[in-house]
């Protein structure tokens, strides 16, 4: 028995260990052979130094299903992908903030802000041969608002959108039901572009499986959990300024492929399955880097960083010197180092620093202290206990973290991090990971810090998290249930001021406050980042780090 | 026969409509409302919420809803995802080929390795053989499927590049799949087969056989392993309940299509009529499984083809 035993033992660990060379060998052998040639990353595009060659096939692998390619209904990052190959929109927002033309030529905003007037290009013509006017154009904003749509995220972007009037076939004139700054920018996301209204008639709810639009590819076929093939559209000649080439794309098709496995998609795109693929982990890109075959691009991504929100409606975190406490404990540099071994930044402010508005004054501003951060809590009158836990009439001082995510972007590791790091001051916290955050956080305002970030192209997203008339489904509260009438009158100013100087005065007096008053604990800037092979070129990024193809080519 | 077969096909039935009431009383009790995933809860109004709840009918008590589900189910009729109003029936059609290619591939590395490697380990006992058959069989039980997927992926895919990491089309995106949950499946049916073998090679009447002087391997071939082969039978029967839900795991390590993949997101976003109408196929394909199984005794075992 006990020579059987061992023999068992000695098999178990043999066959272990060889398993472990094996795949051992896999990581080594490429990475010592090509550990001279330094990859290039590029923030917009590689070298263009060779002519675009046309044709080909470009295989993509994106790391969630879509859930519909109907701009208007979608309310995924992923599927926006997807979504910007088919579908152009009125106006573009470039890297700087600037709004610059695409299906419209150019526009007048009214004296009072509240009506914009639209000239239309027209050579235009969706896939399926429909006209593109101004008819078109009414039809896509009215369906938007059309509560039958079930347009709950594109509804949101296109308000205070009132209404639409067709002053001619190329001219269209929208109303607006107050002034704002913001309106134009977010015309430009691919969540409000356009439609054809034959297609949406025809097929209904069912648009999103059978996608039309004016963009530079056509919608092909998509195979559930498995691929999205789109095919150029060669009558295509109104590309916006965020690309080089104004022509029908280069590429003959682009094959989304749907690869959720992080360890798969970043194996097919070694093994040379697919040429690029998206949402690379950081310990994977340092390793990419090094890989001759391969290149990365990267863009960081607009709009509010991966913010902690500490929930103000619930004590003690009602007190300033409580955040302050938390503000001063955590530190932000060593999660965002450890975690992202550098290739991620921290963040600084509610707002990620392409931003129109960021305050870049904030940055190095707040330090760990943990000294300051300890004298805080004894001045609120926690006292220490012998077990390392502070408490106060009898309660410990215990924190709710709650987290949404299966370890997106290794949140729940800030999570852990930060349950050691508060441990330091006498802080319990008690970390809870639920897909279910909309009854948790959302309807029953069960914790004391959130993590969430947003994608936007203007800092008027910062009204739905800190303005205080802003209320989420529940009738409740913003996420930190922050209250500031100086805040809220700085943001309603910034929706309308005109001057973009002032504008961003506005924005910078709203950054400081929040973080002067420790409402949110900003952690990081989000980069998309695609590894491809060495042969792809000129994958470039609209302002939000979406991809677009319209220069893409593979190079022969 | 018949009237076995009948009582069969009743308590089928019976499994299938209790999976149905059950799903849907837990769907209904778990927390989270399934209109919120439909939208962004930062910037919806309760007016377009409340709508899109009478909309569904999910505003309605529990058992109003089960009825009119299950009179329409009846009728063809699986309803819409919430999600994205794709019709369920059309949908798990779509992704229940891949799936059961995946179950059945697996089952059947799982049969022909678990029965091979079981016997040639009763039958070398105790010798490298058997240490080895008994190692993998350990192997495959203890590992999970997404660290074994990933693993094959590593060492075939990129590694050698002998077979693709990923996609469901064609016989080649089948192999790595169905080894990596196929093994798991061996490993049960190894020690199950091994166990079963040793026992019934003690037993008098193979003393018999021996005694005749017919072969050493006709006897444990042909006399021996046809009376192991029943527990192991009845394992597979079970293990293909087991596989088919592995094929959640895998399907998403090895992005392939299937109806694992289908429910595993319909369940993220509450989205009911696709849970339902995915649970539903599957009742009904584990059911089909355990009568054949059943049906196949009487193949085997004449025994129980005269008990009845």
């Amino acid at each position: 028995m006990l020579k059987k035993r061992s023999s068992l033992k000695i098999m178990i660990a043999l066959t272990t260990a060889l398993i472990l060379v094996l795949s051992g060998c896999a990581g080594t052998n490429k990475g010592s052979s090509t550990s001279d040639g330094a990859a290039s990353v590029s923030e917009t595009n590689t070298a263009a130094a060779s002519e675009p060659a046309k044709g080909g096939e470009l295989t993509y692998a994106l790391a969630t299903s879509p859930d519909t390619l109907d701009p208007h209904r979608s309310g995924l990052a992923v599927a926006v992908r997807a979504i910007r190959t088919i579908h152009d929109s009125l106006v573009a927002q470039l890297p700087d903030g600037s709004i610059q033309p695409w299906l419209a030529e150019e526009w007048t905003v009214s004296e009072d802000g509240k009506s914009y007037t639209f000239k239309l290009r027209q050579d235009v013509k969706f896939h399926d041969g429909t006209p593109f006017n101004a008819e078109a154009v009414k039809y896509n904003y009215d369906r938007i608002l059309n509560p039958e749509t079930k347009a709950a995220n594109s509804a949101a972007l296109i308000r205070p959108y009132k209404s639409a009037e067709v002053l001619d076939e190329y001219t269209i004139k929208l109303n607006l039901e107050t002034p704002s700054n913001a309106f134009l920018g977010n015309l430009s996301q691919a969540l409000v572009s356009i439609v054809s209204p034959t297609a949406a008639q025809k097929y209904g709810d069912q648009l999103g499986k059978n996608p039309v639009g004016t963009g530079p590819f056509k919608f092909v076929s998509w195979e559930e959990n498995s691929q999205i093939t789109v095919e150029r559209n060669p009558d295509y000649k109104w590309a916006p300024p965020l690309v080089e080439n104004k022509e029908a794309p280069y590429l003959d098709k682009v094959v989304f492929k749907i690869v959720p496995e992080e360890a798969t998609r970043i194996g097919s795109v070694q093994s040379g399955q697919v040429l690029a693929g998206e949402t690379i982990p950081p310990q994977n890109i340092l390793a990419l880097k090094k890989d001759e075959k391969l290149q990365l691009f990267q863009s960081n991504t607009q709009g509010l960083p991966y913010t902690l929100f500490i929930n103000q409606s619930k004590a003690p975190w009602n007190e300033l010197k409580a955040r302050q406490a938390l503000q001063t404990a955590i530190d932000v540099d060593a999660i965002v180092k450890t975690l992202y071994l550098g290739t991620y930044d921290r963040a600084w402010s509610p707002l990620t620093p392409g931003t129109f508005g960021y305050d870049k004054s904030l940055e190095g501003g707040v330090k760990p202290d943990l000294d300051k951060a300890n004298a805080l809590l004894d001045e609120l009158g926690y006292v220490l206990g012998a077990d390392g836990i502070r408490t106060k009439d009898g309660k410990k001082l215990t924190l709710h973290y709650v987290d949404g995510s299966p370890n997106r972007e290794k949140r729940n590791d800030i999570a852990a991090i930060i349950q050691q790091q508060l441990k330091q001051i006498g802080v319990t916290v008690e970390v809870e990971i639920t897909k279910d955050v909309r009854t948790v956080v959302y309807e029953n305002g069960n914790y004391d810090i959130y993590g969430n970030s947003q994608v936007n192209s203007d800092p008027e997203a910062l009204r739905s998290f800190y303005h205080s008339s802003a209320v989420n489904v529940s009738g409740k509260q913003n996420l930190p249930g922050y209250k500031n009438t100086e805040v809220d009158s700085w943001i309603d100013q910034g929706l309308i001021e005109k001057d973009p100087v002032k504008r961003q005065e506005l924005y910078a007096n709203v950054q400081k406050a929040i973080i002067e008053q420790a409402v949110i604990i900003p952690i990081y800037v989000f980069p998309y980042t695609i590894a491809a092979s060495k042969s792809v070129t000129d994958i470039k990024f609209d302002s939000l780090a979406y991809p677009l193809f319209n220069d893409a080519f593979i190079q022969k | 026969m018949l009237k076995t077969i009948s009582i069969r096909l009743f308590t089928s039935l019976l499994v299938i409509l209790g999976s149905l009431v059950l799903v849907f009383v837990i769907v209904y009790l778990l927390p989270g409302d399934p209109v919120m995933s439909m939208v962004d809860p930062s910037t919806v109004t309760p007016e377009v919420l409340a709508s899109l709840r009478a909309q569904l009918g999910v505003d309605r008590p529990l058992y109003e809803q089960f009825g009119s589900y299950v009179s329409k189910v009846l009728q063809g009729d699986f309803g819409k995802s919430i999600v994205n109003d794709d019709p369920v029936l059309p949908k798990i059609i779509a992704h229940l080929p891949a799936t059961l290619a995946l179950t059945a591939a697996s089952c059947l590395i799982a049969a022909v390795v678990g029965i091979w490697l079981g016997v040639l380990s009763a039958i070398h006992r105790d010798r490298w053989i058997d240490i080895t058959a008994r190692v993998v069989g350990l192997f495959g039980i203890s590992m999970p499927t997404f660290w074994s997927g990933i693993l094959l992926i590593l060492l075939f895919s990129i590694t050698l590049d002998w077979f693709p990491a990923m996609g469901s089309e064609g016989w080649k995106t089948l192999v790595l799949p169905s080894i990596g949950l196929g093994i798991v499946g061996a490993g049960f049916v190894v020690r199950l087969v091994r166990n079963s073998m040793l026992e019934v090679i003690n037993e008098p009447f193979i003393v018999t056989l021996r005694a005749k002087g017919i072969s050493e391997k006709l006897v444990m071939y042909r006399h021996a392993l046809r009376n192991a082969l029943i527990p192991a039978l009845t394992m597979i029967g079970v293990l293909s309940g087991d596989l088919l839900a592995g094929t959640v795991v895998i399907e998403t390590v090895f992005s392939r299509q299937g109806i694992g993949r289908v429910i595993s997101d319909a369940l993220m976003s509450k989205d009911l009529p696709v849970v339902q109408g995915v649970v539903f196929f599957s009742a009904i394909m584990y059911v089909i499984i355990n009568l054949i199984v059943d049906l196949s005794y009487r193949i085997i075992d004449p025994r129980v083809r005269r008990s009845q």
